[in-house]
């Protein structure tokens, strides 16, 4: 009688003894390193010594005020800062060790190791199909084949196989704005980054379709390493493993989400995360 | 209500994980209770010790589960439904634990009585409503398990009988007390167990408010059982 | 005055001011395009010809045949003026510009006549117009057809005999048009690049008799055999064609012959029904524009100069998109922004109001004499003393205009890759894609129907543009057409004529206004169309385009 009572309601005891996982920056491994990066707009300087490791294969993301520069910290790690003018970088940013500011780097090269999607859904005036195609058209000329397994691969990734599989052709302005941003990330992940940089990917849509690209940057942290910025904390909370606050150029604070988003370390965090900023 | 259907697989996850432990936690509380009516009655204190040494395990699980529903509250800003489940869950989690310290108490009280002499007579009717907040308890998390108010509110009417046998029972073992004075220090521990028994009646009661709660989203808290029936049967 | 205010606040003037702009400006366009249709397309329906007494001012009478021209009011006053006999109290007379045609015999086709001095003005039946090579129209009564000098229809008979043999004989110069053009002309094209072949060896200093000069010697002589063959066949046609003659009694009462051959068409306005009318009416639109001019341009058509007008506009669409748009990506794209990007900007939009005839003399200059003098030098010495690219001609007429509107296509491109949004030039350098690959697989194909826009507005100004034309390669009258069936089939060294021109020719430096206006207006109007036919594909083109990359709205 004993016994029965225990199973009463299918539930084994013996397999909860497991502690909710706990994240730690120690043990992760490393994947961009940024080292005393300051960034200056002409005489401007956005970004203060900021140090921070980005762990491999996992979640981060970057929040604050408008203007703290997370943004522009974002765009440094693939050199997207250089297209401005007058921007001056200082520091060193290594992804795996190498330094990618380093003057003999390749920027189109790195650029397709480090993917980029923008706030707005940007896909070109093309089909579905060749919006997919297109880093892979740049790199070289692929064989037809080979480029419609990458597409359906990459559509799939992006879990937007199911919704365009009968429309590859259609133009991809035909599309929702939910629907643009998986476009988007799906092209991003067709060339195989290694790393994901999402830039307010959600801002521009409806609440649905941001569970939605949550849900897939959930699903995609298993090969990519992911960093997001993002102006809704909520969300930083929902999708991250780890959170950077930044407040005027400066980071204030990078830590496991959880930690975070109920224990902040700095009084200016949890100012921030419980609505009491200036 | 199905919490099984949120876009994100991760929340569903995470929600029904702490669904699970807190099951875990009344199938582990309901053992508890189990083992210390059986020491009590049986007089067997090898049992009671076990029970008192258990309760580590109950109180662990409450801190883990209280710790896994305000991460959630943190980082899913859980809504409506969702959100009456991690609350009930907080609360139910703290009856529960309240459950698992009144067993330890029966416990204690099994080990101490194990070696009198007054007549086994006397646990009969402990034994009767031991079973009785059993069955209660069971029922509770039964419909907690299944997010059933109607049977939650079929619970919730126990209490009163527990009640009533709980006062027999003290109206006889007070009889007990006049005729032999010397039993007085014995039966009084017979009484704190029956007092034990008799609160965790009134903590699965209060774990059925809070599944009609999370089904209803009504506070049946302090009202009449009648007008608790009225507001189970009313459309939401 | 409170409510004259609120009226002010309300912002209703500004819509009625608005409204209003808007239109005078549609009248004003409707006007125009209806002024020249009535004026042009009137030309061509078949006028009613009348005979009547004309009392002449010394008391004189003559009879007059002819169609009723133009009509107009004068004052009585401007006549007694200049000696004409007004009875008093007539403040006005009308006035009719009557086209008696015959130059022939007349001397004068037109003349004025005041309406009270005709006298039983009437509108026999078997009055005949008739349209001639030379000449022009003839009017009078039909006598009798002859046959190499025989009479073989007269009176009421002739006018069947006149019809059938006049079909007959354009059947005959359809076929002397075609050995004339296009046999003869080939045949002459080809002795012509003997020539040059000719003297291009004479001048690589090849003996005189050597085997190359054999081999074109031969090849002369079998054109020469061909030629003669040609011409033979010509003389024949031209032989049978003359076999036709007709008498016809003309206003002064004389009988005249005119042979066939001279005739192009033959009519009987007054007998004609509304029907026939018609029908006259479209075939004369049709040979308006599919037929070559006749008589200094002022009869006939002018298929030459539509199709030089459209020509030279492809040519100059052909020249001026890459130019402008390689300009404009290098400006916008490239170029680091300051100080000099900034005064080439302001230099591109200034020279968009450069005077055109500036633009035709640089063309005349740089273009036909620097350099069509040197490729003429370089390339084509055989020719020389007579020139090829040296002389105005279709390769600079295109150019001139190409320069004329490349500032035109340089704004609008500019503009269109400036509004092409930042984030799409980002998406595509993100996925790894160079500067360059992003210009040519997102950029331009998204900039194309800003593009398309400037080149519409450089047709329009281009079809209508012709003061430099003159100086750079229009004439009044071309031989050939700049494209036609011999090799290499694009002669851009011709010159070629244009619409524009033609309509200033015409009016202006005929030798016969009165009787080309008509024509002027009919040209203008068809001007005006085949600006609006290539605007129009042009607008298809770039919609089309617009469609295809339309913007992100959202």
């Amino acid at each position: 009688m004993t016994e029965s009572t225990a199973i009463t309601h299918g539930v084994d005891i013996s397999s909860l003894d497991r502690e909710p996982r706990h994240l730690s920056l120690q043990d992760e491994q490393l994947c961009l390193e940024v080292k005393d990066l300051n960034l200056y707009y002409g005489e401007k300087q956005a970004l203060t010594n900021v140090n921070m490791q980005i762990p491999k294969q996992r979640v981060s993301a970057f929040i604050g005020p408008s203007g703290c520069g997370k943004s522009t910290l974002l765009r440094c790690f693939n050199r997207m800062n250089d297209l401005v003018d007058g921007v001056r970088i200082e520091g060193k940013i290594e992804i795996d060790g190498e330094d990618m500011y380093n003057p003999h780097v390749n920027v189109a090269e790195l650029r397709r190791r480090v993917g980029m999607v923008f706030q707005k859904p940007n896909p070109f005036p093309k089909s579905i199909y060749e919006n997919v195609a297109y880093g892979l058209r740049i790199q070289g000329n692929p064989g037809k084949r080979e480029l419609d397994e990458v597409v359906e691969k990459a559509l799939k990734g992006a879990a937007l196989w199911d919704e365009v599989k009968d429309r590859l052709h259609d133009s991809a302005l035909g599309l929702s704005g939910g629907q643009q941003q998986r476009l988007v990330i799906a092209r991003a992940i067709a060339i195989e980054p290694e790393v994901l940089l999402l830039d307010e990917p959600a801002s521009a849509l409806d609440p649905i379709s941001t569970l939605k690209i949550e849900e897939l940057i959930y699903e995609l942290k298993d090969r990519y390493t992911i960093v997001i910025v993002t102006h809704n904390m909520q969300q930083a909370a929902r999708v991250s493993d780890y959170t950077a606050f930044m407040f005027m150029g400066e980071l204030v604070e990078f830590g496991d989400t959880d930690t975070l988003f109920t224990n902040p370390r700095k009084k200016q965090t949890e100012d921030y995360i419980t609505g009491r900023y200036g | 209500m199905n919490i099984g259907q949120h876009i994100s697989q991760q929340f569903n996850a995470e929600l029904e994980d702490i669904r699970n432990r807190v099951m875990a936690m009344g199938g582990l509380v309901e053992q508890q209770l189990t083992d210390a009516i059986t020491a009590l009655v049986d007089g067997n204190p090898t049992l009671g010790e076990q029970v008192i040494t258990n309760d580590h395990k109950v109180n662990g699980l409450e801190v883990s589960i209280d710790e896994e529903c305000s991460r959630v509250l943190a980082r899913r800003q859980p809504t409506a439904g969702d959100l009456r489940l991690v609350v009930a869950v907080i609360k139910t989690i703290t009856d529960l634990e309240r459950i698992g310290d009144q067993a330890e108490r029966v416990g204690r009280m099994a080990v101490r009585l194990a070696d009198a002499e007054i007549k086994q007579s006397h646990y009969v009717e402990l034994q009767h409503i031991g079973n009785h907040v059993r069955e209660m308890l069971h029922d509770a998390l039964d419909a907690f398990a299944r997010m059933d108010a109607e049977a939650a509110l079929a619970v919730a009417r126990e209490d009163v009988k527990v009640d009533k046998e709980y006062e027999s029972i003290m109206r006889q073992l007070m009889t007990y007390m006049m005729e032999d004075p010397r039993t007085i220090t014995r039966v009084l521990d017979v009484m704190w167990a029956a007092r034990a028994l008799e609160r965790i009646g009134d903590h699965a009661g209060n774990i059925c408010e809070y599944v009609i709660y999370l089904v209803k989203g009504k506070d049946v808290r302090h009202v009449s059982l009648d007008q608790m029936e009225e507001e189970v049967r009313s459309e939401r | 005055m409170n409510d004259i205010k609120k009226w002010f606040r309300s912002g209703s003037p500004w819509v009625w001011m608005n409204a209003g702009a808007v239109t005078a400006s549609i009248v004003m366009v409707a006007a125009l395009i209806i002024l020249i249709a009535v004026r042009g397309l009137g030309h061509f329906w078949a006028k009613p010809i009348f005979e009547a007494e004309y009392v002449e001012a010394d008391g004189s009478s003559i009879r007059l045949i002819g169609e009723v021209h133009d009509t107009e009011i004068v004052p009585a006053e401007r006549l007694r003026d200049s000696g004409v006999q007004v009875d008093k109290g007539i403040d006005s007379l009308r006035r009719f510009l009557v086209k008696t045609g015959n130059r022939d015999t007349g001397g004068l086709d037109f003349r004025w006549v005041l309406e009270p001095q005709l006298k039983s003005k009437r509108y026999p039946e078997e009055l005949i117009a008739l349209e001639r090579y030379e000449w022009g129209n003839f009017y009078g009564y039909l006598k009798s057809v002859k046959q190499n000098g025989e009479l073989v229809a007269e009176g009421e008979s002739a006018w069947e005999a006149l019809q059938q043999r006049l079909e007959r004989a354009e059947g005959l110069h359809a076929q002397i048009r075609e050995i004339e053009k296009d046999a003869i002309g080939a045949v002459n094209y080809k002795m012509e690049r003997l020539r040059l072949k000719g003297r291009g060896l004479e001048l690589q200093g090849e003996q005189p008799g050597s085997s190359k000069f054999n081999v074109l010697d031969e090849e002369r002589a079998v054109l020469q055999l061909e030629y003669e063959g040609l011409q033979k066949n010509l003389n024949e046609l031209l032989e049978q064609v003359r076999r036709d003659s007709i008498m016809a009694e003309v206003m002064d009462g004389r009988v005249v012959e005119i042979s066939l051959a001279q005739m192009v068409r033959a009519y009987r306005p007054n007998a004609m029904g509304i029907f026939s009318k018609i029908g006259f009416y479209f075939s004369k639109l049709w040979e308006f524009v599919s037929d070559d001019p006749r008589e200094a341009n002022t009869e006939g058509g002018i298929f030459p100069a539509i199709f030089g007008t459209v020509l030279m506009v492809i040519l100059m669409s052909i020249f001026v998109t890459p130019f402008g748009v390689v300009a404009a990506v290098y400006l916008r794209e490239y170029a680091k922004q300051g100080p000099l990007t900034r005064t080439i900007r302001i230099a591109v939009n200034n020279l968009a109001g450069v005077p055109s005839i500036v633009y035709g003399v640089f063309g005349l200059g740089f273009f036909v004499y620097f350099l069509g003098g040197n490729i003429d030098q370089l390339f084509f010495p055989e020719s020389l003393p007579a020139p090829t690219f040296g002389t105005p001609g279709l390769l600079w007429a295109s150019l001139t205009m190409a320069i004329l509107t490349v500032p035109v296509v340089i704004v609008a491109t500019e503009e269109g890759l400036s509004r092409i949004p930042r984030a799409i030039r980002e998406g595509s350098m993100a996925l790894g894609a160079t500067k360059a690959e992003t210009l040519w697989r997102t950029v331009l194909p998204m900039a194309s129907p800003a593009m398309m826009t400037g080149l519409i507005l450089a047709v329009a100004r281009a079809a209508g543009e012709v003061a430099p034309l003159m100086l750079v390669g229009v004439v009044k009258l071309a031989p050939s057409l700049g494209l036609d069936g011999n090799a290499p089939f694009l002669h851009l060294d011709r010159k070629f004529m244009h619409l524009g021109f033609h309509i200033f020719d015409v009016g202006f430096q005929s030798p016969n206004v009165e009787a080309a206006r008509p024509l002027v207006y009919a040209t203008a109007l068809l001007l005006v169309l085949v600006i609006v036919l290539l605007n129009l594909a042009a607008i298809a083109i770039r919609n089309h385009l617009r469609e295809k990359y339309r913007a992100l709205e959202h």
